[in-house]
């Protein structure tokens, strides 16, 4: 079997430690990091997110292919950034002020990297501003916030507001979720997007870049 | 009466098939190895790690209203304050699975072990729910013990953050319930400590007082839905 489609099988299959092993024998054979990143490992979670969609396999095997994806990134991130080739897209992600709760925030950042984006993780009770400057001196394409509780979701609403203060509206797509949240709520505070689960999280921001950019 | 009450992680029922359908897995789905795998270890885990425990006290209407009314942010038309108004015994309730099994769960996750923090979280969550079960079948014994005839009522919990009753109820409930001796404790964002904790208060009286029609304005948000398969089971 060939190299990348080698990487490709094992990254569905979860096994983390063989996708580096088989990423770093790829970058030695002279395979070009984008060549590795295309399809070998974007190539294997496109398989892991269409058989997520069919529900033939469930959010437990997409963490373990999404873990498997980092371990390969860790190896292919330095070599993409000294050949220059650009990301998938950056997002700035965080539970909001005063909010501690953070496993759904966990999960879409794990998913969100696992499909090749950077993810900055701001982590939980983080301050409208801080959103706001982390985007900014990052240059992020997105902003995504979770709220878990009724009380924190007005800081929301805060981030968008200082975004259209700070011009970033329009330029960084803001997408909102957690428990409370809803479609409506997030059209009222003026939010890009709301998403109602992980997966649903990285279809909406796959959806903010055009394919393969 | 006010009681501490310690389970055994064993009284905890886990169905596979009810943890699996929260997480939105049908019962008839072919699961992966590695997903069963995972499923193993985290259910391993949870029997290694539960320290299931609780506190129960009860509580007159005059003063759990004082309670509900918390900070004045519940949803004006609500199904609580109808149900517990026509109560037989009200109690002020806290179960929690402990620290240690919180703490794994983002150990887990801190180590990139993201599927098994995923299913231990979970199973956690799901036995952190049946714990509530247990503190109101552990009620409705006290209360048949004193009175025979309490042997026909239902005991059913809820919660502040469900049901129109406003997340910053739970300030007014720790307040008064002072859960602290069994560990858990509560932050100014309503968050308890450790995560794997339910609060609320135990409703006990003749099954009907508990059925309501679930079309108050928050019930189109609201994704548990439990309040159908609860007035089912009444």
């Amino acid at each position: 079997m060939e190299l990348l489609e080698q990487i490709s099988e094992n990254l569905q299959n979860g096994f983390d430690e063989k996708v580096a092993a088989l990423t770093k024998d790829a970058v030695e054979k002279q395979i070009h990091p984008k060549e590795i990143l295309q399809n070998g490992l974007i190539a294997g979670m496109n398989v892991v997110s269409k058989k997520f969609k069919n529900h033939d396999i469930f959010l437990p095997d997409v963490l373990l292919a999404a873990r498997a994806m980092n371990s390969a990134m860790e190896v292919l991130k330095p070599l993409l950034i000294k050949e220059g080739i650009p990301i998938r897209g950056k997002v700035v992600i965080g539970s909001v002020k005063d909010d501690l709760h953070d496993i759904g925030k966990n999960l879409v950042a794990i998913l969100l990297k696992g499909a090749g984006f950077e993810v900055i993780d701001l982590g939980n009770d983080v301050p409208a501003e801080k959103f706001i400057s982390t985007a900014m001196e990052e240059n992020a394409h997105v902003i995504g916030m979770s709220a878990l509780l009724t009380t924190t979701m007005p800081v929301m609403k805060k981030v968008v507001d200082l975004a259209k203060d700070e011009g970033l509206y329009g330029r960084v797509r803001i997408i909102v979720g957690g428990a409370p949240v809803s479609k409506e709520y997030a059209l009222e505070i003026g939010a890009d997007a709301y998403s109602y689960d992980g997966a649903n999280a990285v279809e909406t921001v796959e959806s903010f870049f055009p394919v393969n950019s | 009466m006010r009681s501490i009450v310690d389970f055994a992680p064993d009284d905890v029922i886990l169905d596979r098939a009810a943890i699996l359908g929260s997480q939105g897995i049908p019962g008839d789905a072919d699961l992966t190895d590695n997903f069963e795998r995972i499923y193993s270890e985290a259910i391993d885990l949870y029997q290694e790690l539960a320290q299931p425990a609780g506190i129960v006290s009860g509580i007159t209407i005059s003063r759990f209203e004082e309670v509900f009314r918390g900070e004045g942010r519940n949803e004006p038309a609500n199904p609580v304050e109808d149900i517990f108004r026509r109560s037989g015994y009200l109690a002020l309730f806290a179960v929690t699975l402990g620290a240690v099994l919180s703490s794994r769960v983002t150990e887990l996750f801190n180590n990139g072990d993201y599927a098994s923090g995923y299913m231990l979280d979970s199973v956690s969550s799901f036995a952190a729910d049946k714990l509530t079960d247990l503190a109101a079948a552990y009620l409705k014994l006290e209360l048949t013990d004193k009175d025979p005839a309490a042997s026909s009522w239902r005991v059913l919990g809820y919660s502040p953050g469900y049901c129109g009753w406003h997340i910053s109820g739970q300030k007014k409930l720790f307040e008064v319930l002072r859960p602290d001796e069994t560990g858990i404790t509560l932050n100014e964002s309503c968050l308890m400590s450790p995560i794997k904790t339910v609060s609320g208060v135990l409703i006990a009286g003749p099954g009907e007082i508990h059925e309501f029609v679930n079309s108050y304005p928050f019930c189109d948000t609201c994704r548990a839905k439990s309040c159908i398969g609860r007035m089912r089971n009444l």
